[in-house]
């Protein structure tokens, strides 16, 4: 299954936070490209590109400069070429305002960021595994917001 | 009934009056036509008696002409015959003057042309036996004829001037008994309606007398309305003013002065002075209102300010509206009041409302550095720590361990401190929505939330039949989650924690604590536990924020838990209060009104 790998992006401001990510998926046995990128304006500009690769996950931090997560997020979902790609919202703070707001934006699910290694390696693990079509179907506020 | 009404009405004093003129007229009508009747039926006394006089007159100048006559036959001087010369003009006289005084009667008028023929017969008869003596034959049948012809004339004449004045005299009585008629009646008239005139006059000063004492009584109570204003408007600080509008002239208050800083009356009360007082920036508008006022005759509110001679301003809100009264003048009456310390107390208020809302928006300010931006620092802290416990630990030195372990640890405790506080200024918000729900679902939800420590007790948590309640869902969860939670953490090491979830419905008589306005039934939810519980003299303080009756080491936590609780509650309108036994365990309650006020 060597040519099924899992194409994941990331976009959040964070070094440290793009490091523990990029190390969870290294540490991680799944089969993963991952890219990432400094804030949504270099996100959009790679999605719009000609023949970019489209990813299957997108992990979108909600908090950067020039555009926010919440800006890309109804980009993305005002433009039918990326219909297929699954939304996981990847934030510190998990207020019910934010929740809320992205889930009626259309995000598939919601992360908050933890703050312990292992745990972060079993969200991302969980998260590119998922099966998006049984869960999309199937998402209500209340399972949108991932627990462990 | 219908009497007293119009015993009472404004017309009863007119018509009492009109009646009584008209009666007085009458009077005088009746007494002039008496006296007229008077005057007249004497005339007709006197009438009769010259027409008498004169008729006796005339038989009395033909008797002298007789005898003069007969006095010269027998004698044959002719002094004896001057009567008989002189008094045929007078004869004349007295018949016109007889002519003149019956020309109204047709009849005597006749018998007097009757009598005329009668006189002219004897007094030819007269001058006939005159010729005859002077012929000297008086010795002859045709003297002594003629004799008696003059007798027997006499005598017609006799008859006829007492018939005529048989005919005045019978006229005379005629007039009088009709006279006395009316003289019988007109004192009984006359007297009767002066009568009526005195009792309608009577009645009349009874109901002015009356209507004077209520008028009293009404201005009696008009005075003591008027003192009770004039305290009312140094009491509320307003102040009066009536705009008369024909004459155009205006009356203010004693109060409306002292509201200038004035001695009542103290000036003219015309609108140029009161303009004097009023604030530069507000007399264009003001000036504006009057001017409409005199327009419209009525005064929309307005608020302007004046300034004393002291140099204090005041804030002024007036109005005013068209009275029409019942002398049907029209007047604009008008208010004033003095609204400084409303206005004073209104900015102070925006004064303080403004700062509130700076507060708060500094409170969200730190609201959101701490769910965001104290967090993310930390979670790196504890995510870098993770790594290094993972990939370095069997680098570090025992010493090395075990300080990271306290790092550890002590970046634990922040993280609990950060969730809690922003979990207690969460609860804050008053905002949220309050729906019907099923307090059963909502305690289901908490028990699941809190099932890995449920299990690790393996406690056993009996609860009753919760009802329905309006309620803000996801607080009443919280509340339901700390509460177990408590119950769970707080539970003895060697005893099987037991919760019972027990419910009633009370009256809020029933607990002096409860306010019978909010409503008249409560919701009554017990959380009873076996746990450490706690000693009474606790009871209030265990709600308090940091508040904590165990050290740290025993019993982890950060003294915000039961803090949240009270919020709740409070922000449903209930109470929560808290019984504890050391070693046996607590009780907490909750009371939240029934909602079905």
């Amino acid at each position: 299954m060597n040519n099924n790998i899992i194409h994941i992006v990331l976009a959040d401001d964070d070094e440290d936070d793009r490091l523990f990510f990029t190390d969870a998926f290294d540490e991680l046995k799944i089969n993963t490209k991952v890219n990432t990128y400094n804030d949504g304006v270099e996100l959009m500009d790679y999605l719009n590109t000609e023949d970019a690769g489209l990813p299957q996950v997108l992990f979108l931090d909600l908090n950067m400069p020039r555009k926010s997560g919440m800006e890309c997020l109804s980009e993305i979902k005002r433009d039918n070429k990326f219909k297929d790609i699954a939304i996981a919202i990847y934030s510190t703070s998990a207020s019910e305002e934010d929740i809320e707001n992205t889930f009626v934006q259309g995000a598939n699910i919601y992360i908050k960021k933890p703050s312990d290694f292992k745990t972060l390696k079993k969200v991302l693990s969980q998260v590119v595994t998922i099966n998006w079509q049984y869960h999309t179907n199937g998402l209500n506020k209340d399972n949108f917001l991932l627990r462990l | 009934m219908d009497l007293r009404k119009l015993y009472n009405s404004d017309w009863f004093l007119k018509s009492v009056f009109a009646v009584c003129l008209f009666v007085i007229l009458v009077i005088a009508g009746m007494t002039y036509r008496h006296i007229q009747t008077l005057s007249h039926s004497t005339d007709q006394v006197v009438h009769t008696y010259k027409v008498n006089v004169e008729l006796e007159q005339i038989i009395s100048y033909l008797k002298d002409a007789e005898t003069g006559q007969r006095g010269y036959f027998i004698t044959g001087d002719s002094l004896y015959l001057d009567p008989y010369l002189i008094n045929r003009e007078k004869i004349n006289n007295t018949f016109a003057s007889l002519k003149e005084l019956t020309k109204n009667n047709q009849e005597q008028q006749e018998n007097l042309k009757i009598l005329n023929q009668t006189i002219e017969e004897r007094l030819l008869n007269l001058s006939q036996a005159y010729s005859a003596f002077l012929k000297r034959d008086i010795n002859t049948p045709e003297f002594k004829n003629l004799f008696l012809r003059g007798k027997t004339t006499m005598d017609d004449i006799r008859a006829q001037v007492s018939s005529m004045i048989a005919i005045e005299d019978k006229r005379l009585k005629g007039r009088r008994d009709a006279y006395k008629d009316d003289l019988r009646f007109t004192p009984i008239f006359l007297f009767s309606f002066v009568l009526l005139t005195l009792i309608l006059l009577l009645i009349a000063y009874a109901k002015i007398q009356d209507d004077v004492s209520k008028l009293k009584s009404a201005n009696a109570k008009l005075e003591i309305f008027k003192e009770s204003t004039n305290q009312s408007e140094i009491i509320s600080n307003h102040g009066n003013w009536v705009w008369n509008i024909e004459d155009n002239f205006f009356e203010y208050s004693d109060n409306m002065y002292r509201m200038l800083g004035e001695e009542p009356q103290s000036f003219d009360s015309t609108i140029e002075n009161f303009m004097t007082y009023v604030h530069p920036d507000d007399v264009v508008k003001l000036q504006e209102q009057v001017d409409q006022m005199m327009v419209d005759e009525n005064l929309p509110f307005i608020n302007y300010r004046i300034i004393r001679k002291n140099g204090d301003i005041r804030y002024f809100k007036a109005r005013g509206q068209k009275v029409s009264g019942d002398d049907y003048r029209k007047r604009v009456i008008g208010t004033i009041v003095d609204v400084t310390d409303e206005i004073q107390n209104l900015v102070v208020l925006e004064e303080r409302n403004f700062e509130l809302e700076r507060n708060n928006e500094e409170l969200s300010a730190f609201n959101h550095v701490a769910s965001h931006d104290l967090q993310e620092p930390l979670r790196k802290i504890q995510t870098f720590l993770s790594r290094l416990e993972e990939k370095e630990k069997d680098n570090l030195s025992d010493a090395g361990k075990k300080y990271m372990q306290r790092i550890v640890t002590a970046a634990a405790r922040m993280r609990l401190l950060i969730d809690d506080l922003l979990q207690y200024s969460r609860t804050n918000k008053s905002d949220q929505a309050f729906e019907n729900v099923d307090l059963n679902e909502i305690f289901e939800n908490a028990k699941l939330h809190l099932s890995e420590e449920i299990k690790d007790k393996k406690a056993l948590i009996t609860s009753e039949d919760l009802p329905n309640g309006l309620v803000i869902p996801f607080q009443m969860q919280q509340l339901f989650t700390n509460l177990l939670g408590n119950a769970l953490k707080y539970s003895k090491e060697d005893v099987t924690p037991h919760i019972k979830v027990a419910y009633s419905k009370i009256k809020s008589t029933d607990d002096s604590r409860l306010d019978p306005k909010k409503s008249d039934y409560y919701h009554k939810i017990e959380f009873k536990d076996n746990g450490i519980g706690f000693e009474q003299e606790y009871a209030d303080k265990i709600f308090e924020l940091f508040n904590r009756l165990h050290n740290r080491d025993a019993y982890s936590g950060t003294g915000i838990g039961l803090s949240i609780c009270k919020k709740i509650v409070e922000n449903h309108k209930g109470i929560i209060y808290a019984t504890g036994i050391p070693n046996q365990g607590s009780t907490f309650t909750i009371l939240l009104p029934h909602n079905k006020k």
